[in-house]
């Protein structure tokens, strides 16, 4: 059989049993969980996913405008802007910029390994993959810790992510557990929850130590200069809130125009990437800590990655950059779910960080042809990939695009891209038979004679393993008479009428169910969605406020906190707490187990509650401890994200957390685990 | 209704590995009052080589596909979701820069039809009269369902066949990995695929599975076959086609 590098992992894959458990349960309950996210959308989905494709066509076909827009506003808010023509450029601008810090003092022993360089948290990449960055600070002594449970584990072991939303979908729950033994010493275990803290307690020291938070953008917003950073354990919060720099990596590509635009790609992206309506944490950041506030990076950097994007850009390859890296493609895959990421690699065995259908599209697009363009033969173009994708990119059309040579830069286009010159040859051959019908007829008549040598009796012959069908199926026998011989033959039978039945496609009258109508809707849907999110929902009144605060605190034997300054909570509330004898304590001690807050307002279709940092609003409040109560006025409930996203408070602020739920996981055999990084009780106070 | 007439697009698999198929489509559109004519310089439509991203290949394959069928304004109708998406959408693609081509591809692919599009859509016809008493389960293939959006119309057909029972395959809308070339190129993942098909295909009980495309036919057939098993892919005209006798 074949023997490239691409057919030798996909061998070894399909040779791994573990993987193949992994792989069908991630296809299986992925696929069904984005089925079941849609059917929440307050507009159809083929709607939705039209408007989506059209922002982000008309995005990529003004691109140059809006990067200048998004790059003025984020330069004149205060973040510090790079742009990188490749990956060496970005690599270069992070050593820079790590290589002019002095480290801070530090009290972790592990993983970091000395105390005395640079400590760099990251949160969840794929631009970092794509320029190598782990490999290179490592060559250049910076330590640099994943702190997304998926990559913390693909990073123990070693190995590279194998799926661009889920790293560790590849594993199953025994290995991780070895791993954990081996690298942390915690006793063997295959529990997932135990696993999780495992992580959490070694990870929230790297938190707290590292000097650099670097993170990837899944949007920046072209009008007001924001990045939008969308995770679901609270380590992105973490690493942008916590170290004193911040380094945002981000494909120059990944832009929308407006903030209605961007309340239309997180209707589509957490849906698509893991099911959810919404991620549980939708950070918004404008600006590096502003004067008075107490945390938040004094330093944030955004580079911004060209590496083949820009050239890509009016070529036939040109909607590939449409994607907004939801993954929804590579969990549709039947051809994924059988290899998996890791098996997609180049002609010389390298590894691509983007596998699955917009994978072969994108590698062979970035990263060259010659290289990655037989990726593109590695799909029946059974269209499951189209129909995932919520932008709508024409994958199967893009990668018949590859695979004619449309994907290379030079004049002359190679034909069949990636295949054998034995492939190649016999549908040439093929060709020139069929535009003449009489070749085609002396072609038919040799298969007959072939097949009857092959099978004389039988109408399936076996050919032989090399032709690739014979691998694992027979095939039909040629007819010694083909069709066109026999049409003329056939009985002229055409008196027989067939009763007739004009089809009309039934289309169920969908009952609406009445919502009741008491009182307050958008405050009975926020409530619903919360509690959907394991969020807990407790309505009060002014009066009655502190009275069920103290009875959470007492439930949970808690006597301090950490909360906002009095000023920007319900009058007296601390006065009344503090009488009770609760201590309130700073908001950077993190033995404090409870936080409490406002909220500027809330989305009642997503649960969603937002919280806009500023002078006496630490972020920590709500991010740090294990628990964060909310405050919130259910006069502020809007409808839905978008109009959320319009509150003007959200553009001045330095950064603001949309927060949907307590912190959760699913990174381990994507079984839900509730607390990770960020708090594992969410309360939400609702005053009438 | 008037007497309609078409054009026969057989495609180059039915003509020559199951002609009994062929023979099947034409009874059942005689059967329903359509007059065919098979224009015999028709020989295969492009997909192998457009699919391989061979261009220039299929390119010569159209056009000598479109002037076969372009002189006669008849309909044309095709017996296979995967070709008539080729005719629909890959002709004018593969010449989206050729003013002189690219009409004839686009009024050829107006007026070409799949075989069931054209019974329920075009003629309104949802029973034609069939027979066949069996356990049956149908597999959308890919090209039909997601290239052309044609599910409910073969459905509608089953729906009437007298005595059939029609089991619903699960996870009916996964690719049985044949996808042409790529069943050569990578049989592995081919065989995996075809491996899962075949594993829900057993679990509906049905022994005759219905598909709309050849190239699945043959490649389940060929699966089924080399594996032992006893159920057997039929295409759905040979479903219709059948009567009591």
């Amino acid at each position: 059989m074949k023997n490239t590098p691409f057919h030798a992992h996909i061998k070894q894959a399909l040779a791994n049993p573990v993987l193949q458990t992994a792989l069908d349960a991630n296809a299986e309950r992925r696929v069904q969980a984005r089925k079941t996210a849609f059917a929440s959308l307050e507009e159809p989905l083929g709607v939705l996913r039209q408007r989506a494709q059209r922002v982000r066509a008309e995005t990529i076909a003004h691109l140059d405008r809006y990067l200048e827009q998004f790059i003025t506003n984020a330069q004149t808010n205060g973040i510090i802007v790079h742009r990188a023509a490749n990956a060496e450029e970005a690599v270069q601008v992070v050593l820079d910029i790590a290589q002019k810090l002095s480290p801070k003092e530090k009290k972790c022993v592990q993983p970091c390994s000395s105390t005395d360089s640079i400590l760099i948290a990251k949160s969840k990449t794929m631009v970092s993959e794509e320029i190598e960055l782990n490999a290179a600070l490592e060559a250049a002594g910076i330590p640099a810790v994943e702190t997304d449970l998926g990559e913390y584990i693909v990073q123990l072991r070693g190995e590279k992510p194998s799926h661009i939303i889920t790293p560790a979908v590849h594993l199953r729950r025994d290995e991780i557990g070895e791993t954990f033994h081996e690298k942390l010493g915690i006793p063997l275990t295959t529990d997932i929850p135990t696993l999780t803290n495992a992580a959490r307690a070694t990870l929230r020291q790297t938190f707290l130590d590292a000097d650099i938070g670097l993170s990837g953008v899944n949007f920046g917003v072209a009008e007001s200069g924001a990045l939008c950073i969308v995770t679901n354990e609270g380590n992105g919060r973490m690493v942008t809130t916590l170290p004193p720099v911040h380094i945002a990596l981000m494909g120059m590509e990944r832009l929308v125009p407006t903030f209605d635009n961007l309340a239309l790609m997180l209707s589509l992206l957490p849906r698509s990437a893991t099911g959810q309506k919404i991620s549980v944490y939708t950070q918004i950041i404008h600006a590096p800590r502003g004067a008075n506030e107490s945390d938040g990076p004094a330093e944030r950097h955004l580079i911004l990655l060209d590496n083949g994007r820009a050239s890509l850009r009016g070529t036939p390859l040109n909607d590939a950059l449409l994607c907004i890296r939801c993954g929804a493609c590579l969990n549709a895959c039947p051809i994924f779910r059988e290899i998996g990421g890791h098996a997609y690699v180049g002609v010389n065995s390298e590894h691509t960080p983007y596998p699955g259908p917009i994978g072969s599209v994108i590698s062979p697009g970035l990263f060259g042809v010659a290289n990655f363009g037989h990726l593109a033969q590695a799909s029946t173009l059974c269209g499951a990939c189209q129909e995932a994708c919520p932008v709508n990119i024409d994958l199967p059309g893009m990668l018949l695009k590859v695979r004619s040579g449309d994907g290379e830069q030079g004049a002359v286009k190679t034909s069949g891209v990636g295949l054998p010159w034995s492939v190649r040859l016999g549908l040439k051959v093929f060709a020139w038979a069929a535009v003449s019908p009489g070749r085609f007829g002396l072609a038919q008549k040799l298969a007959a004679i072939i097949g009857g040598i092959l099978s004389p009796r039988a109408e399936q012959m076996r050919l032989p393993t090399f032709t690739g069908w014979g691998y694992s199926k027979d095939m039909a026998r040629p007819a010694r008479m083909p069709f066109r011989k026999r049409f003329d033959s056939t009985s002229q039978r055409t008196s027989e009428t067939a009763s007739q039945r004009v089809n009309k496609a039934v289309i169920p009258s969908v009952a609406n169910s009445l919502m009741s109508r008491s009182v307050d809707p958008l405050s009975q849907q926020f409530e619903r969605e919360l509690t959907a999110l394991s969020g807990n929902f407790i309505p009060c009144t002014a009066d009655t406020l502190a009275e069920a605060i103290l009875i959470l605190l007492h439930d949970r034997g808690i006597d301090e906190i950490m909360a906002w300054e009095a000023q920007h909570l319900p009058e007296g509330l601390l006065d009344s707490l503090r009488g009770a004898g609760i201590c309130i304590g700073q908001a950077d001690q993190p033995h404090i187990q409870a936080g409490l807050s406002g909220a500027l307002g809330a989305a009642a279709n997503t649960g969603t509650l937002a919280l806009a940092s500023g002078p006496g609003r630490p972020q920590g409040v709500s991010l740090l401890p294990q628990i964060h109560i909310a405050i919130l006025q259910t006069s502020t409930i809007k409808k839905n994200l978008q109009e959320l996203l319009r509150l003007p408070e959200i553009r001045k602020a330095t950064s603001t957390a949309l927060i949907s739920g307590p912190s959760r996981t699913a990174d381990i055999e994507m079984t839900l685990t509730i607390g990770v990084h960020g708090p594992g009780e969410l309360h939400v106070l609702a005053i009438q | 209704m008037m007497p309609k007439k078409i054009q026969l697009f057989i495609t180059c698999l039915i003509d020559t590995l199951r002609p009994e198929t062929g023979e099947a489509v034409v009874n059942v559109l005689r059967r329903a009052g359509v007059s065919i004519t098979f224009p015999q310089g028709q020989t295969c439509c492009g997909q192998p080589a457009f699919n391989a991203g061979m261009r220039a290949e299929a390119r010569e394959m159209a056009r000598h596909t479109i002037a076969t069928f372009e002189t006669d304004p008849a309909p044309v109708v095709v017996p296979s979701g995967s070709c008539t998406a080729m005719l629909r959408h890959g002709y004018p693609e593969l010449f989206a820069n050729d003013p002189q081509w690219l009409p004839r591809a686009q009024a050829l692919a107006a007026r070409t039809f799949e075989f069931t599009e054209f019974l329920v859509d075009e003629l309104g016809i949802v029973d034609v009269g069939a027979y066949f008493p069996h356990k049956i389960t149908y597999h959308a293939s890919c090209h039909l369902l997601r290239g052309l959006g044609v599910d409910r119309q073969p459905r509608a057909l089953l729906a009437q066949v007298c005595g059939a029972k029609l089991v619903e395959l699960p996870a009916v809308e996964e690719c049985c990995g044949f996808g042409g070339v790529f069943s050569v190129e990578h049989p592995e993942i081919s065989a995996e695929m075809l491996k899962r098909k075949i594993k829900n295909i057993e679990s509906t009980e049905a022994l005759t599975i219905v598909v709309c495309d050849t190239g699945c036919l043959l490649h389940i057939n060929g699966g089924l076959h080399r594996s032992g098993l006893p159920q057997r892919v039929v295409h759905i005209a040979e479903v219709l086609s059948s009567v009591e006798s």
